[in-house]
């Protein structure tokens, strides 16, 4: 079921509704289970059955885990949870793309080999949900969380609706205390819930699908070369696409989170005024690149080892971050890509961090849009389906088709300009700001007149229920 | 400082938990107690949200006022959810009519169904190729029924990843990949579109009235022509029927959509990046291609005793001169019965189907479609054997 349609208002008023009526606090906590597993099997109902089973498998191995008299033993147990999840994971969205490769490495040995197509369906949300689940057997390995004794809180805590599909990767961690006691209702907190639900649709509906998706799937999807100004234009509006609709879904889902009591944590924080690309990281996907910071790269070493050493779980961490988005060979660039980032983001702070221009306002602003390029940059692989598209575009945005094709309207071109420059001022004028302080800041005349104008906007673009991007991974 | 002090100080500041026995719910849980909570920004919120809820649907009904004024009126729009639905209705032996628009328009299900004994399945789809459809068909296993094809040879040759197989594909890719909810929302949708007149993508949507935009485009540039804007209206059986407004006598609309035909239906220049010769190579090799694929098809339908019938839909004016110039018939529609067996029904060829006037000439009026498919039957009932 996707935010952005008719089926999820309907659903989302008859749970809310439904669940603000029930007295008992074990009552609406199995209303919210069935309502989750309705809203994922809306999708595919036999994905529901996988979702279960891999969520009781970790109950139980959490509790192993809690069991287990010595370190050695936990760690059996730990691994057992780690392989389940990741040969989950593994097998539906990695299995093609293994056997391809297989093939080609074997066919560079000489040896021809035809693997059967797997005619495999992806699971949707399984990145997600797998990592929502594995988070609880870790933290309990790692002493931070001790196993439930409910089964029905942990299934909770796994496929609640509003983040089940694409998150933030909510850790068992943070929600599971959520449920010991019934939140109640407040009005202020529904209704901010509404206004960030509000917000997350505006983005979505609004700005990703009706003034970028179109212009950004031409250029993308264009077979033949074009001029620098169509190709940084295609590019620019993916990258805006990419942050409403991912951002738009989070926030969605953190607004429909609070209507009904619970607390989710953001997952951006204005990333394109990001100054260097460790900043980026803290705020873009911060679920995904915090589940990654304590689930592999402090555990590898992280920055406690020697430069070299901490510069190759950087480029490690990066390239499975790469992977964890898509099973192909464009995914890992744009991780490998952002991982260098890093390093030479490392090195070149090592010369300057104590220098006193460092920290003036030019040379922020400056690093802020050199960070912003780079990171479109990469956006080139993640978006093109393959590197033939890719080095089309890149050779396209350095100029190397000055007769290249114009294929965007003039239209299309302001309002890829209009977006992006006033996403880009948003995120400046914000960036130190957590987003509720800035609505603080403002007149309540000004906060109706912002609300208002997003309502009529998604009320009046009639948009046409177009998938989330990150429903793919 | 003793360092005894010292260790009791720094004791002091460690969390409580590590003090005091957990409570029951930290017990069941375990972790930390709840430390994070979304801030709430202090505003009047319930005064706001009353404010926003008023305005919202003001702006609405005015809106919808507007809508109406300028001639809309409540209607479904066609999309991949409701051709999957009617797709799913498909039964064994049904009658099935693919194809463009002309079989869209033209095609009347009463008079159909008085005449052949069934009411068919309408599942033709504007700007569409039919071959993806006839494709789906013919490898639908238990399919042996009837299927009627609209022929438009600019549309029916239209080349893999063209805008034309692109919306056929959709429709089939959704028919196959309907999900529940896709299904819930398309009823949802019915009931919204049957009683708002300005839900309406193609004109009053936010993209529909950027579009209008008078902007001039850079010189050279290779943009999409203009589609034609709203001039139909659909029901739950995707029975299409041409707007009052356009059928009238020296219809302005009409005149606009003629004006919008004439770059649609002419081919576009061939890409830059590669040479004239090899593109028009590529092309009469995807035409061959669509012949032996559409041969192929029909005789899977054939050999399981089911029948595909071609009906080239009246089309007038402008249109009908730059349609025959490009494809001539002999190229087109006659290559097609000859390579494929299959009985064909060319309007112009029978007076009593040949008179009939299209008001944007490229589609009937509704009134006149009803006219038109009773006089078209007995043909059917001909080609079809019945």
């Amino acid at each position: 079921m996707l935010f952005n349609s008719l089926t999820f208002v309907v659903f989302y008023a008859v749970v809310t509704t439904l669940y603000w009526s029930l007295s008992g606090w074990n009552l609406r906590k199995n209303l919210l289970v069935v309502a989750s597993y309705i809203f994922y099997g809306a999708w595919n109902p036999p994905f529901a059955a996988l979702l279960f089973a891999t969520t009781a498998m970790d109950f139980w191995l959490g509790r192993q885990i809690g069991k287990a008299p010595d370190r050695r033993h936990k760690k059996r147990w730990l691994v057992a949870s780690v392989c389940m999840n990741l040969s989950m994971l593994g097998f539906f969205k990695y299995g093609n793309f293994l056997l391809q490769n297989f093939q080609w490495l074997l066919a560079r040995v000489g040896i021809t080999y035809q693997p059967p197509h797997l005619d495999i369906l992806l699971p949707v949300g399984i990145s997600f949900y797998t990592f929502h689940s594995l988070s609880y057997t870790l933290d309990i390995y790692r002493g931070v969380l001790q196993p439930t004794r409910s089964l029905r809180d942990f299934v909770l805590a796994v496929s609640f609706f509003p983040q089940l599909v694409a998150g933030p990767i909510v850790r068992a961690g943070d929600f599971l205390p959520q449920l010991a006691h019934p939140p109640r209702l407040k009005a202020n907190q529904f209704l901010w819930g509404l206004a960030l639900m509000t917000l997350g649709l505006f983005e979505k509906i609004v700005l990703a699908d009706t003034l970028l998706s179109g212009p950004a799937d031409r250029v993308f999807g264009y077979a033949g070369p074009l001029v620098a100004l169509d190709s940084w234009a295609g590019v620019l509006a993916f990258a805006g696409q990419i942050f409403c609709d991912f951002a738009g879904y989070s926030l969605t889902a953190i607004g429909a989170a609070l209507t009904l009591g619970f607390h989710l944590k953001d997952n951006f924080r204005f990333p394109y005024a990001a100054i260097g690309f460790s900043d980026f990281w803290r705020r873009w996907h911060i679920s995904l690149s915090t589940f990654l910071r304590d689930y592999l790269y402090i555990p590898l070493g992280g920055n406690q080892v020697k430069p070299p050493r901490a510069a190759a779980n950087l480029v490690i961490v990066m390239f499975l971050g790469g992977l964890w988005h898509g099973a192909a060979w464009t995914f890992v660039v744009w991780g490998l890509l952002h991982g260098s980032y890093l390093v030479i983001e490392r090195v070149i702070r090592s010369f300057s961090e104590k220098k006193p221009w460092a920290g003036t306002f030019p040379v922020r602003l400056l690093a802020g849009f050199a960070t912003y390029a780079a990171v479109c940059v990469a956006w080139v692989f993640f978006r093109a389906s393959d590197f033939t598209i890719a080095s089309r575009m890149l050779t396209g945005m350095f100029g190397g088709h000055p007769n290249g094709d114009m294929i965007l309207t003039t239209r299309e071109l302001l309002q890829i300009g209009i977006v992006t420059a006033g996403l880009i001022s948003m995120h400046w004028v914000m960036r130190d700001d957590a987003f509720e302080t800035a609505v603080t800041k403002l007149p309540a005349w000004a906060v109706t007149a912002i609300w208002t104008f997003m309502a009529c906007a998604i009320v009046f673009t009639q948009g046409t229920s177009n998938a989330f991007i990150y429903f793919q991974f | 400082m003793p360092l005894s002090i010292s260790n009791f100080k720094r004791r002091l500041r460690l969390p409580r938990m590590f003090f005091r026995k957990p409570t029951r719910e930290e017990q069941i849980h375990g972790g930390p107690p709840l430390e994070f909570e979304r801030p709430i920004p202090p505003a009047p919120w319930s005064g706001i949200s009353v404010v926003v809820l008023v305005i919202v649907t003001a702006a609405t009904l005015f809106w919808e006022l507007f809508a109406r004024s300028l001639g809309y009126a409540p209607t479904l729009n066609d999309n991949d959810d409701l051709w999957a639905l009617r797709r799913r209705a498909v039964e064994p032996e049904s009658i099935v009519i693919i194809g463009d628009s002309r079989g869209w328009f033209d095609v009347d299900l009463d008079e159909f169904q008085k005449g052949l004994g069934k009411r068919p399945i309408q599942l033709a789809a504007p700007g569409s190729a039919a071959f993806p459809v006839l494709d789906d068909l013919a490898k639908d296993e238990t399919f042996h029924g009837a299927i009627i094809c609209s022929f438009v040879p600019m549309l029916f040759f239209a080349p893999p990843g063209s805008p034309p197989m692109e919306r056929a594909e959709k429709n089939v890719k959704r028919f196959h990949s309907q999900t529940l909810s896709q299904r819930a929302g398309q009823y949802l949708g019915m009931w919204l579109e049957e009683h708002v007149a300005f839900l309406k993508p193609d004109d009053l949507s936010l993209e529909g009235l950027l579009n209008k935009l008078p902007i001039p485009n850079r010189p050279g540039a290779r943009v999409p022509p203009t589609l034609p804007p709203y001039f139909q209206t659909e029901d739950r059986e995707r029975r299409a029927r041409m707007w009052q407004k356009c059928a009238e006598p020296g219809s302005e609309l009409a005149k606009r959509i003629q004006q919008i035909w004439i770059p649609l239906f002419t081919p576009p220049p061939p890409p830059t990046y590669i040479s004239r010769d090899t593109f028009m190579a590529e092309m009469k090799e995807e035409i061959e291609k669509r012949f032996a694929a559409t041969k192929a098809a029909i005789e899977k339908i054939r050999a399981r005793g089911g029948k595909v019938v071609f009906v080239r839909f009246p089309y007038s004016g402008g249109l009908k001169e730059l349609e025959d110039k490009i494809m001539p018939r002999r190229q087109s529609w006659d290559a097609l019965l000859q390579m494929t067996r299959a009985p064909g029904i060319y309007c112009a060829d029978f007076p009593e189907l040949s008179g009939f006037h299209c008001p944007e000439w490229s589609h009937l009026s509704a009134g006149d479609s009803v006219e038109f498919s009773r006089r078209l039957v007995p043909h059917l009932r001909q080609a079809l054997g019945m």
